[in-house]
């Protein structure tokens, strides 16, 4: 036992048993007699702009994807490669084509639900604007296969996209 | 069969099935507020989807317990694997047939019914299904019991988690036994009884009708109480059932019904040491500063019953009350408290106090209850200030002193 | 010789490089590489790109490293404020009409205009209202598209087309900054070397039709190997995605094929990909094959080989020198007949501005290997031994149904083959062997260079190279490709005493050839 133990002298008040299993007590108590802040989902939802009693979920959420489309209603998507490259769970498959016009779309763009961590990478790096992670957290489903979301479920989504960064603090200061 | 035999067995069977009755909805009912208090005292709601504020939740559970699968370790010793939740469960509700519920009742009746013949009871009945002049002996060794379904469960699951949590159940109970049986014989020496029914009397019987020994042993109603809380496996002393350390301890591979039985043993317990509590130290169905409740009666009954209950629903709370405030104790602490702390302070209690008695009957002459109460509070104010200063400096429970006394040239050496 | 070499400091280098070097070639000795776009070094300088622009001290203004040829003493900052500056401009001025379509362009990855100006282009823009000059994609050829859009002007197809290919089939049209790539009317970029403008153009302006959208540049894993389409052997690199290969491209080597590589070359990948391959050894039971292990199906070989008789080999010209060299081992002792299979083609497809290069009549890669380990080119003569011989080997080879009848008469068969056919029906044990993108081996070109190929993709199944199942067979001791040609090279003159080592990456002479004396 080489080690020297230097047992500080603190006030009774601070090392006090008794005294801190009834101030314990006393706490615990009274926190029962508070409000409670428990949110009753299925009625209660995140609403976007929060009235009293409602509350939202941050606009920084990262959940399921979302394709943004452009007017024509067709994904943004260019079929760059770089959401498959950067994506750490591998979880995006991408198949570029050619369109009918020379253009360069997606033929097959699949993302796996479970295997993404949603880290937002993919949305970071779409040079096209086109990817994107959604503020959306009801994603249940009766079968695991539901999961691997095509393009065109990408596409049908509707629900808002992740900011991922405070849109007042960009850098995060 | 005499008419008489007949009437007393026509009364205990119908208080058989009340009190197992309310027990048994008590304890299903008591799970649901176990339930609401965790969430109060979190900033929750609790559950509130199944009936009114959640009220057939217990239903529910009772339910889905019952179409449960039940499962069947293959390692699993079979035989005593089906056994142990029988052995827990069938204890837990044996003793709620000994506690006085209420005043006793004069019950008279005489009538006959064809083929059965004539039933005749008269006598004042005590509000217990079994008056039994062992009294709280019962009560311990009964209370002893549910140790083996808990240590057969742990033993027969055949799975190192399940054998620790039912090793540590053990050596907790048998520890905190020895502490419990001892703070119980100041009560024995007080009253010069082990009957419930007449402890319960001598709590009443005095000038002002308030004797309760919580005042007169106030060191036996902490350390009983301290000593119920380990009997029961509660927070602060859940080691048995452990969730981070054991999974859930002894009941690890029960599912189904099998589990819900270990359950309602555990609330069963509960049950108990609250109503024990209650007899013991707070009087049971004594209302206080009064002896209307001595005189027996339909009204004088129904008012102390809801007198216990009230009683046995606040050390019920007070249960529920300790688990979210205090930590866990560490295995080690929990000995040391249970081996030489508790222990060693009811050994000598029980010697003060019956140097006091001797004192008061044999030198000073003391016959007054009211003077008899007044020394032996003052005496327990003078020790309770001794015990819990010594709490409170951490002279008694420090595992961090213990070591370092251990250490022994520690202090030298630095 | 010295008097021949000059001295000079390039960023505090001293290098010692031979008279009229341009300075772009010397920086690249002391281990500077100027940025540059026009320039190439198998094509003439034209200057025009203004990229390479380098401080030379004493020298009145900036002066393209890639025309301005060293002198004794000179000093050159290739890194210095003014040079830095320069080529920012330089990359300003051509960024003003390029389009930002990086993510769909094929190029993105091995784009030198985006590596240059990741490295030192302005930050921001300065033509932020300016419209892009647009114009449309054009089809020039048979596997060549220019995207006129990205196109910087650099002239290095043109270049390519009139001075190395001889077929000045490329202009530039228009002037300024209208001015674009055109192609001659009625005319198609269509010689046979014609593709190797897509790997010349420094940007995404010419891309190749087969490899369109098939793989980003960063997905691929790059493999060097030599070229199986004909006999002359041109170094290429292998570029796989996912153990599949997505195309080949020429690898530099002075002495063979410079910076290129022919058409036919470069479509020639497809068959390595072939999902019909043998990924079991197969063994004879009644009237079909059994799958079965390599110990098993080596204990029949073993056997067969073990007999007397007349053995023949019928091997494909592309078979690597250890396979065909431990194969002949294996059956040493018994008289043997060996053949390699070399199809021929009419006419040969020369590059005119460089010598010695074409796409040669016989298209396979080892037929020159083939003939210095003793195989004979006379096909069906040995076809023709081959019905009436005990043992029959056949290595990978794609024989008609005539022929096929009539080796099936030999006594037994044994096939070394890739790909399932009718034709191995006769077979008494198939064995699975891997192809060239899947082994590491030897192959000699028709001028008696020896030149090694890697490995570029995973064999199929349980698929195994030529050499180590005749190396098991004969319990020969040869484990890995290196000692398979240490063993095969110590029986033939040329080749005794070279080693995987000494071969490198751009191969070396026969021992009694000489690499001046094969040149033209």
């Amino acid at each position: 036992m080489a080690i020297g133990v230097k047992v500080l002298k603190r006030p009774d008040r601070n090392v006090s048993y008794v005294r801190a299993t009834l101030k314990g007590l006393a706490i615990t108590f009274r926190k029962m007699l508070e409000p409670k802040v428990t949110m009753q989902y299925p009625e209660e939802k995140s609403a976007p702009e929060p009235e009293r009693g409602a509350w939202a979920i941050s606009p920084r959420w990262r959940g399921t994807h979302r394709m943004l489309t452009d007017e024509q209603g067709r994904s943004k998507c260019v079929a760059c490669g770089l959401c498959p490259q950067i994506c750490p769970a591998n979880c995006i498959k991408l198949v570029p084509g050619e369109d009918e016009h020379g253009n360069r779309y997606p033929l097959i763009y699949e993302i796996d639900e479970f295997r993404c961590v949603f880290c937002g990478y993919c949305q970071e790096v779409c040079p096209e604007e086109a990817i994107h992670v959604g503020v959306h957290y009801e994603n249940a489903e009766y079968s695991r296969d539901r999961f691997v979301y095509d393009l065109e479920r990408l596409s049908a989504q509707t629900h808002p996209v992740s900011t991922l960064w405070d849109p007042s603090d960009p850098k995060g200061e | 069969m005499t008419p008489e035999l007949k009437g007393f067995l026509l009364v205990s069977v119908v208080k058989l099935l009340v009190v197992f009755t309310v027990t048994l909805v008590g304890v299903a009912l008591l799970t649901l507020m176990e339930r609401k208090v965790s969430a109060w005292m979190q900033y929750r709601l609790g559950p509130n989807r199944v009936g009114f504020g959640g009220l057939l939740q217990p239903a529910a559970d009772g339910l889905k317990n019952i179409i449960k699968e039940e499962t069947l370790p293959g390692t699993a010793s079979g035989p005593l694997f089906m056994l142990a939740p029988a052995m827990a469960f069938i204890p837990a509700l044996t003793l709620s047939s000994v506690i006085h519920w209420a005043a006793p009742l004069r019950i008279a009746f005489d009538f006959t019914l064809p083929l059965l013949g004539r039933f005749a009871y008269d006598a004042l009945t005590p509000m217990a299904v079994a008056d039994l002049p062992v009294g709280f002996l019962f009560v311990l060794a009964i209370s002893s019991m549910g140790v083996y379904g808990i240590a057969l469960a742990g033993w027969s699951s055949n799975n190192k988690y399940a054998l620790l949590g039912g090793l540590r159940a053990s050596a907790q109970m048998v520890s905190y036994e020895v502490a419990m049986g001892l703070s119980l014989v100041p009560v024995l020496l007080l009253t010069g009884n082990v009957a419930l029914g007449e402890i319960i009397r001598v709590q009443q019987d005095n000038a002002i009708g308030f004797n309760w020994f919580v005042l007169p042993l106030f060191l036996s109603f902490f350390v009983f109480l301290i000593s119920g809380f380990a009997e029961t496996n509660r927070l602060p002393f859940d080691m048995p059932e452990a969730e981070s350390e054991l999974v859930a301890g002894y009941h690890t591979e029960y599912s189904a019904m099998k589990f819900s039985m270990f359950f309602i043993a555990e609330y069963a317990n509960m049950v108990t040491v609250a109503a024990m509590v209650t007899t013991l130290f707070f009087g049971g169905w004594d209302i206080p500063f009064t002896r209307w409740d001595e005189t027996p009666g339909v009204a004088q009954t129904l008012a102390t019953g809801v007198v216990m209950f009230l009683k046995v629903f606040f050390w019920l709370f007070f249960f529920m009350w300790v688990r979210w405030t205090l930590p866990r104790f560490r295995y080690d602490q929990l000995m040391a408290l249970g081996w030489r702390v508790l222990l060693p302070i009811s050994l000598a209690y029980v010697m003060l106090i019956a140097i006091a008695i001797y004192l008061m009957e044999n030198v000073l002459g003391l016959a007054s209850g009211l003077a008899r109460l007044a020394v032996l509070v003052a005496v327990n104010v003078v020790l309770g200030y001794v015990v819990f200063v010594s709490l409170d400096r951490g002279i008694l429970i420090s595992g961090s002193r213990g070591r370092r006394a251990a250490g022994g040239g520690l202090d030298r050496a630095a | 010789m010295s008097s021949d070499l000059v001295s000079v400091t390039i960023d505090g280098v001293v290098v010692q490089v031979p008279k009229g070097t341009p300075i772009i070639e010397a920086a690249k000795q002391a281990g500077v590489l100027v940025p540059h776009y026009c320039y190439h070094p198998s094509l003439p300088s034209p200057a025009v790109c203004r990229m390479c622009l380098v401080e030379v001290e004493k020298a009145p203004k900036l002066m393209p490293a890639c025309v301005t040829t060293v002198a004794d003493g000179q000093v050159v900052h290739t890194d210095s404020e003014q040079a830095r500056k320069a080529r920012t401009g330089v990359l300003e001025f051509l960024l003003i009409n390029h389009p930002l379509d990086c993510p769909i362009c094929d190029q993105a990855g091995e784009c030198e205009l985006q590596n240059y100006v990741f490295q030192e282009g302005r930050e921001g823009t300065r033509y932020g209202d300016y419209a892009k000059r647009y114009n449309p994609v054009e089809d020039f050829g048979p596997d060549v598209l220019y995207v006129a859009n990205r196109c910087i002007l650099c002239t290095r197809c043109v270049r390519f087309m009139d001075d190395v290919a001889g077929t000045p089939v490329l202009n530039v049209s228009e002037r300024g900054d209208r001015a674009y790539i055109g192609i001659d009317q009625d005319q198609l970029l269509d010689h046979p070397w014609a593709g190797n403008v897509v790997d010349l153009c420094p940007v995404g302006s010419l891309v190749s039709k087969d490899f369109l959208h098939k793989a980003r540049a960063w997905d691929l894993d790059k493999t060097a190997s030599i070229c199986t389409g004909c006999s002359q052997g041109c170094n290429i690199m292998i570029d796989t995605r996912d153990n599949t290969v997505v195309r080949l491209r020429p690898r530099p080597n002075m002495e063979v094929n410079r910076h290129f590589m022919c058409d036919h070359g470069r479509m020639n990948y497809r068959w390595m990909n072939r999902g019909d391959r043998i990924e079991a050894p197969l063994v004879r039971s009644g009237d079909r094959h059994v799958a079965t292990d390599w110990d098993q199906a080596l204990d029949l070989v073993r056997g067969l080989v073990g007999q007397a008789g007349p053995a023949v080999i019928l091997a494909s010209g592309g078979a690597s020198l250890e396979s065909l060299g431990m194969l002949k081992g294996m059956l040493a002792g018994r008289p043997l007949t060996a053949a390699v299979q070399v199809p021929l083609a009419d006419a040969e497809a020369p590059l005119a501005g460089v010598p010695n290069l074409a796409l040669r009549k016989e298209r396979a890669a080892n037929g020159e290997g083939a003939r210095l380990l003793g195989y004979s080119m006379e096909w069906d003569p040995a076809v023709k031994v081959a019905g009436k011989a005990a043992l029959v080997v056949l290595l990978d080879v794609a024989l008609t149904d005539a022929e096929a009848a009539v080796v099936a008469g030999a006594g037994a068969v044994v096939v070394l083959g890739t790909i399932e056919s009718q034709a191995l029906a006769a077979a008494r044990v198939v064995l699975p062997v891997t192809n060239t993108a899947e082994e590491q081996g030897t192959f000699v070109n028709r001028d008696g260079r020896v030149q090694r190929y890697e490995q570029a993709r995973s064999a199929p199944g349980m698929g195994r190279p030529a050499w180590w199942i005749a190396a098991e067979v004969q319990g020969a001791a040869a484990a890995t490709p290196a000692e398979a040609f240490a063993q095969v090279a110590a029986a033939v003159t040329g080749l005794a005493g070279m080693t995987y080592a000494d071969l490198g990456v751009t191969g070396r002479m026969l021992r009694g050839a000489s690499a001046a004396g094969s040149r033209v």
